[in-house]
């Protein structure tokens, strides 16, 4: 599955980081391989979504999100 | 001898608030990431002790994306500077540590110093700072930039610190280290090797290389790529937090229990699903409700009366002085009634810049872009380009150097391109004192009206770029939200101030200068074949008269029936605010003014129906703008095609939408403008609705037509 399907207080690790155009700064910015991302919420309009990476909040478009495998861990509510 | 240290850190991490605490200057600081976006120089000076502090724009990686970026990376590769400080945000520690990872790849001399301590107090038990200085092998040294604390300290190791190259340990896996060495044996650098570890030969510095050099790094990569399971390019950054994460556990000692933070509780309104979206619009009419509305109108009626009095105090005064009769004229009608008319706005524009600065000193400005991207990217553009845009509203030069934090060229070209239609500050004084005269009751409607027409049209014209000249932009979003963080009121008082100072400079310069000239041309003239000063009565006689009647044909069809209003649109060009300054000279108000204290009201209800101010305004709006914006357009747009290109466009513009309101506004002026407003408000509430509905309907909302239902796994799948 991929980061875009997670709901908002669900839990990812990140497989793997498929070909975008920001792949190089996603991956820079801390979303490698094994990292354990969480969804905090999607924006008033559905997209972008706000992820806590690594003790911060960073948002990224759903269509970034899709290029994002990861497998689901533990479902926690916000 | 003087040292050039050089601030480098991820966005927002606080550089410029320690530029500013070790130079002692006033540099403005937000709170969203990309505030500074030039290298700025300052200087240190201690007893013993003097440095060349250089501010650069704020990375989160050596692989620039952007230009503001590009602007660091290409100054770390040059190697030009004797030392770098790192700034590390110990809040976000695993982020920041990255950067760091790629500096201490350089020989360049480092100090790091660990910022924002007091809020990483309250996230972490504690940070052995002594174990951190072991494990990274710089000097490390904590400070909270925001109250000065530490600096001291900071001066202190950078008077004893070593200024010799520095030699980068490997830290690195043996075999990613036998990996680099084997890069650095042909690129000599280690850091210049691991940035080609990185990015290949897109990367920085090696576009120079020779064809030869260029075979065999070919050869060894192509040999590299195959001992690795992972993508290449993610190996060095997998190590790297890796690394971070090892060093990371090692110095924090984390809590317990994880605490819902301020930044939490207040997101949980301010973006939350449903509120968000009305919070903001919300937000933004209250701003200029406060500036524009009864507030802001009552503060500008007694700052006006003060200024009256004092300018007919002094006209008294040359009056009795028994000066010259042109001198006197100079005076009164030349640079009190452009003056007036111009200053009498300040309160409101105060209130304005006061508002933008808290929105971005707090940091909602990232929220906002984060609320707004997904209706920007309809039109070909990122959230991110809300920032440079909401700026505009204050004034357009500084939107324009803004857009260099956007990730592509055609991205900045159209929001550098539509940021003119946006209502800048200077433009208020437009409608503010029209509106008011003609409007009265309704005025801040009216104002309002005139942002969002800016606005629509601004978006407008970026879908209509995006389909024609510039096909196939389509901007990124990848954006870090900031804690929020309550502006100081210190803080929030020198960004005001510092874009009242720009207003009051250009009052004092560029404007004084454009209403002599504009008194000269207007008072000066032939009359009877002779050239002299004219009175009151003979103004049409001057020189601006003529040229006002000249290009009058061309205006009339957009309800511009005198020579006046044709020429205080010609003199916004030299600079907006002078637009209503031109008015107060040519309708000879100054003098009335100084007597009866109703300054251009009485001029304007004479001059102008309802519908002509509208169209008016509309065209004052819409049209090129002034000289410094279009100064920094050329700037950001690169060529004088592009330059022209724009200004021809928005004239045209201007033109076509006043004739339409205009001329339609001639078969029915109530309805009209009340249509307008409608139709204003439908178009918003129908995309949001839209937007909301479609958002909800599937998990497919951002993929226009695929034509398969439910979740997009499919595509992916097929990719």
């Amino acid at each position: 599955m991929t980061l875009s399907e997670l709901k908002p207080g669900e839990s990812g690790r990140i497989i793997h980081v498929f070909s975008n155009n920001l792949r190089k700064r996603i991956i820079d910015m801390g979303l490698t391989n094994g990292t354990v991302v969480k969804v905090k919420k999607l924006a008033p309009l559905g997209d972008p979504i706000e992820i806590l990476v690594r003790g911060y909040f960073l948002t990224l478009r759903k269509s970034e999100a899709r290029t994002i495998e990861i497998e689901r861990i533990g479902v926690q509510t916000v | 001898m003087t040292h050039r240290i050089a601030l480098v850190g991820n966005p927002n991490s606080g550089k410029t608030t320690l530029f500013n605490g070790l130079t002692g200057s006033n540099q403005s600081v937000g709170n969203w990431p990309g505030v500074t976006i030039e290298k700025k120089v300052g200087k240190l000076k201690n007893q013993n002790f003097e440095a060349d502090i250089v501010d650069l724009p704020g990375v989160y990686s050596l692989s620039s994306l952007s230009l503001e970026e590009e602007v660091t990376t290409k100054y770390v590769l040059s190697k030009s500077m004797d030392l770098i400080i790192n700034i590390v945000d110990a809040s976000n520690m695993e982020r920041n540590l990255f950067l760091t990872h790629q500096l201490l790849d350089s020989t360049i001399p480092m100090v790091i110093a660990l910022n924002c301590m007091d809020i990483a107090k309250t996230k972490f038990q504690g940070i052995n700072i002594p174990k951190l200085e072991a494990l990274l092998g710089v000097p490390i040294v904590p400070i909270t930039a925001s109250k000065k604390h530490g600096l001291m300290d900071l001066i202190r190791v950078l008077e004893v610190t070593s200024y010799e190259p520095r030699i980068p340990q490997k830290r690195y896996s043996d075999q990613i280290e036998t990996t680099i060495s084997e890069f650095q044996s042909i690129l000599e650098d280690r850091l210049v090797a691991t940035r080609f570890f990185e990015d290949g030969f897109k990367a920085d510095k090696l576009s120079l290389i020779d064809d030869s050099t260029k075979i065999k790094l070919q050869e060894s990569l192509e040999h590299a790529k195959k001992q690795y399971l992972l993508d290449f390019d993610m190996v060095l950054p997998n190590e790297r937090y890796n690394l971070i994460l090892t060093i990371c556990d090692q110095v924090l000692t984390r809590n317990e229990v994880e605490i819902e933070s301020t930044t939490d509780k207040i997101d949980k309104i301010l973006t939350h699903r449903i509120l968000g979206l009305p919070l903001f619009l919300g937000i933004m009419f209250l701003v200029f409700y406060l500036s524009f509305g009864p507030i802001g109108t009552f503060i500008t009626d007694g700052f006006v009366w003060l200024i009256e009095s004092f300018f007919s105090f002094v006209a008294s005064g040359i009056e009795s002085a028994g000066m010259a009769a042109w001198v006197s004229s100079l005076v009164v009608n030349g640079i009190f009634g452009g003056l007036a008319a111009v200053l009498g706005f300040l309160p409101q524009l105060t209130i304005l810049f006061l508002f933008l600065s808290i929105l971005e000193d707090s940091g909602y400005m990232a929220r906002a872009a984060f609320i707004m991207d997904r209706v920007l990217r309809r039109f070909g553009l990122s959230g991110k380009s809300f920032i440079p845009m909401l700026i505009g509203f204050g004034c357009s030069v500084p939107a324009m150097a803004a857009t260099r934090t956007l990730d592509k060229s055609e991205d900045r070209k159209i929001t550098t391109m539509i940021i003119p239609f946006i209502s800048c500050g200077a433009k208020a004084p437009i409608y503010g004192i029209i509106a008011g005269a003609i409007f009265a009751s309704h005025s801040y409607l009216v104002v309002f009206s005139m942002y969002i027409i800016g606005i629509v049209v601004a978006i407008l014209s970026a879908i209509l770029f995006k389909k024609t000249i510039l096909k196939g932009a389509s901007a990124n979003y990848l954006m870090e939200l900031p804690e929020y963080r309550m502006p100081t009121a210190k803080n929030t008082f020198l960004h005001t101030w510092e874009r009242v100072k720009g207003f009051l400079i250009k009052a004092g310069t560029i404007l004084l200068g454009a209403f002599i000239v504009i008194w000269f041309l207007s008072y000066f003239g032939f009359v009877d074949g002779t050239f002299r000063l004219l009175s009151y009565e003979e103004l049409e006689f001057s020189l601006l008269g003529m040229l006002g009647k000249a290009l009058l044909p061309i205006f009339s069809p957009i309800g511009f029936t005198d020579w006046q209003a044709t020429v205080a649109i010609l003199t916004g060009f030299v600079a907006k605010e002078s637009v209503v300054g031109t008015l107060g000279i040519l309708y000879g108000v100054a003098g009335d003014v100084l007597e009866s204290g109703a300054l251009l009201y009485p001029a304007l209800q004479a001059a102008f129906t309802p519908l002509q101010a509208y169209a008016f305004m509309i065209f004052a709006l819409l049209t090129s703008p002034c000289i410094a914006a279009i100064a920094a357009m050329k700037k950001e747009l690169g060529s004088w095609k592009w330059l022209i290109f724009a200004l021809f466009y928005e004239i045209t513009v201007a033109y076509i939408v006043a004739l339409l309101v205009y001329q339609l506004g001639l078969l029915g002026i109530g309805a009209l403008l009340t249509a307008i407003v409608f139709i204003v408000v439908i178009f918003i509430v129908y995309s949001t609705i839209r937007r909301i509905i479609k958002s909800k309907g599937s998990t497919c909302s951002s993929c226009s037509g695929c034509g398969i239902e439910g979740s997009c796994d499919k595509i992916d799948k097929n990719k």
